[in-house]
């Protein structure tokens, strides 16, 4: 794809993105609006799993931690442009903090450190009533006011969603260019190789893994004000998994997957929901089906199309078979 | 008489109004847990709705146009519940029935009170009325309500001097620990052992095995269906002997089903029960519902058929589709079972959408709960 081309599709799909909610009612809004979220924080596993090649099963618990933090702070005044970079920052000094033990570990071994993780962030949310309110949750947050514009409403929360969605991209596709997101591949593709070349592999991992759990924070620093409750429920294990999901199924290691990925998981099941009783049974049959025959998920079908048609052209040998525990 | 005189002012005004008008319907959505942890509740608020909705057509509707009833499920997801009302409210719902987890209800509240829909809900947790929410309505007393009438027989018929609690910690299992905690502080019993568990947690062998440490006369259980059901095998298992008394859930058709001979013994205080056929609309209505879907009906099913024919009954008061005005007049609102036969019991509802009636004190017996006394309303 030449550059000029990819530009023009972007554009188109920027276009495509302002005008979306124009004309649908607040649902539609509200699900959207998720989409964008959910891309957010699959883009952080996405750099930490498609591009750093570490699995993490804790992406929903940095989520909780954006999403709390965002909240005891809006709750008490604070506005959510003060709160949110205070989230990110503690989510990155978390990530810092776990990744630093627990990538001594790869593979299935980091996958259990970080669903341990998950479980005692839940733990941890649910049992400290005096500051999380428990089981209960905590309730009624603002949403941002920006003098002129109010986000109260849904549609502009809408767009005040994908501004930071497409910042957040933007910056992703500067890391993912930078030096760094080199040393990311690299070490993906070949770690003792990387290693021969002089990139310290421990700490370009453990800078992908904070990196990835501060999109996390930002995702959960948007839930915030989405929802306006959030509960340590919201956040367990499953949604983790979920996250996962998105990012596999729309294409680990590819900058658009969790665009696609995200989009699949969130938009599939209202797409399928008139199918009443059995909408999530056919999700989950789509959702297998997709994993065997698309392993390098959706985004690679075209890849894939291209390579039987035109054999000479060279697959990403990495990517064929998709992420996988290494 | 009221309800006739109203009934002719509307049909007079429909046949003024043509045949097209008469074509009208009132949509309902129903919001609620199809899928998920709270499915069980769920399915059988559905169908309890859906008899209503079937009886209350074939009555000719509300205010003579027929209901149309959305049905959405949440997952069991608070998330996806807002969502869901809010598509609700945007397909164009009257009024909201569901949902009947507290944590999905807490957050989707918000959305049909900034719509000013009305809305019934089967969540029991306090908090839920605290808010100030002028729009949600409850078909059954808060945790808040129903432990309370549960204290006399803790310290009456049980003469319990030390008492142990196992609940689910989620939003519903510690609002109702947190009141029964309370409850007992005041009158002088002791708690002598305190034990949460997980929702959807499978192994309860530690659990028992620390209330039989503790030897409690007595053993509170607060949890969900599920949990209910699999507390209830492991304490047949451990050979617990102290008498386990729960709130609503313990001995609900459910949870009998799905314990078996393992919930036999198991005494439980409800607001509503399919075994009060006593009461001629339950009778009813137990029949009814065993007959089209062969199985017992649960306290959320009676939940739900409450709601959808509380929704008609007032919205046929005010004489118009009007959400506002519909919770002005429910709010301090009493209607009797006499004049209202599908209220079932007399309820009345407070200024804040909390409602009270008469509640029973059931014991299950060979497999079947029976009622072994009734509370009167609070």
């Amino acid at each position: 794809m030449t550059p000029k081309l990819r530009l023009l599709i972007i554009i188109a799909l920027l276009a495509l993105a302002i005008a979306a909610p124009i004309g649908h009612k607040n649902y539609i809004i509200y699900v959207l609006t998720s989409w964008m979220i959910f891309t957010i924080a699959s883009m952080g596993l996405n750099l930490t799993l498609g591009y750093a090649g570490q699995i993490s099963l804790a992406q929903a618990s940095f989520m909780a931690i954006g999403a709390y933090i965002t909240a005891l702070l809006t709750l008490a005044g604070w506005h959510w442009i003060v709160a949110m970079p205070l989230a990110l920052f503690a989510c990155f000094v978390v990530g810092l903090l776990l990744g630093y033990p627990a990538l001594r570990v790869k593979g299935h071994f980091l996958a259990f450190v970080t669903l341990a993780f998950n479980t005692l962030v839940f733990l941890v949310l649910r049992n400290e009533d005096w500051l999380t309110g428990g089981s209960i949750g905590l309730v009624g947050m603002p949403r941002p006011d920006f003098g002129l514009f109010s986000t109260m409403k849904q549609l502009p929360f809408y767009y005040f969603t994908l501004a930071v969605t497409v910042l957040a991209a933007l910056a992703m596709w500067g890391i993912v260019r930078s030096p760094w997101g080199r040393a990311f591949k690299a070490l993906r593709e070949n770690p003792v190789r990387a290693e021969s070349l002089g990139v310290d592999t421990r700490r370009i991992t453990l800078l992908a893994f904070a990196i990835g759990s501060a999109y996390g924070g930002l995702a959960g620093a948007l839930i915030t004000p989405l929802v306006q409750f959030i509960e340590p429920g919201s956040f367990a294990l499953a949604h983790s998994l979920r996250i996962l999901l998105m990012v596999i199924v729309g294409g680990a290691g590819y900058f658009f997957g969790p665009l696609v990925g995200a989009g699949v998981v969130i938009l599939l099941p209202e797409v399928l929901r008139f199918t009443e009783g059995y909408y999530l049974i056919i999700y989950s049959a789509l959702v297998i089906v997709m994993l065997i025959f698309v392993p390098s998920g959706l985004i690679g079908v075209g890849a894939r199309i291209r390579a039987k048609l035109w054999p000479k052209k060279q697959v990403r040998a990495d990517m064929a078979e998709g992420a996988s525990l290494k | 008489m009221y309800r006739k005189y109203l009934l002719a002012i509307s049909s007079t005004l429909l046949i003024g109004a043509g045949a097209a008008r008469a074509e009208d319907t009132v949509k309902l959505g129903m919001v609620v847990e199809l899928s998920g942890a709270g499915a069980p509740a769920g399915t059988n608020w559905r169908d309890g709705v859906k008899i209503a909705v079937e009886e209350i057509n074939a009555e000719g509707g509300i205010l003579g146009k027929k209901i149309e009833l959305g049905e959405y499920d949440t997952q069991t997801d608070p998330q996806v519940s807002r969502a869901l009302v809010q598509k609700a409210i945007d397909e164009g719902a009257y009024a909201i029935l569901g949902t009947i987890y507290s944590g999905s209800t807490m957050v989707n509240m918000l959305v049909a009170q900034q719509n000013s829909t009305p809305q019934f809900v089967g969540s029991e947790s306090p908090s839920i009325v605290q808010k100030g929410n002028p729009f949600v309505f409850r078909t059954s007393s808060g945790s808040q309500k129903g432990i309370p009438a549960l204290t006399n027989y803790f310290t009456d018929t049980l003469k319990a001097k030390k008492v142990g609690i196992a609940w689910v910690n989620n939003e519903f299992g510690k609002g109702g620990h947190d009141v029964f905690a309370s409850e007992m502080k005041k009158t002088g019993i002791e708690v002598v052992a305190d034990v949460s568990s997980e929702q959807g947690q499978a192994d309860y062998a530690a659990d028992i095995a620390k209330l039989k440490q503790a030897q409690p006369d007595a053993v509170f259980v607060y949890m969900n269906q599920e949990e209910s059901a699999r507390f209830l095998i492991e304490a047949r298992k451990q050979s617990l002997a102290m008498p386990l008394v729960g709130e609503v859930t313990l001995t609900e058709a459910k949870v009998v089903e799905l314990a078996g001979p393992a919930a036999d013994g198991a005494i439980a205080h409800v607001g509503l029960t399919a075994a009060a056929t006593d009461v001629p609309g339950i009778g009813a209505f137990d029949k009814k519902f065993e007959e089209i879907f062969k199985r017992k009906p649960t306290h959320d099913a009676i939940k739900g058929y409450i709601g959808t024919w509380t929704t008609k009954y007032v919205t046929e008061m005010v004489g118009e589709l009007d959400g506002e005005a519909f919770a002005e007049k429910m709010h301090g609102l009493c209607l009797k079972a006499a004049d209202y036969p599908k209220i079932l019991l007399d309820t009345c509802w407070d200024g804040k959408g909390e409602m009270s009636r008469p509640s029973f004190i059931v014991q299950v017996k060979d497999g079947k709960a029976a009622v072994i006394g009734t509370v009167p309303a609070n």
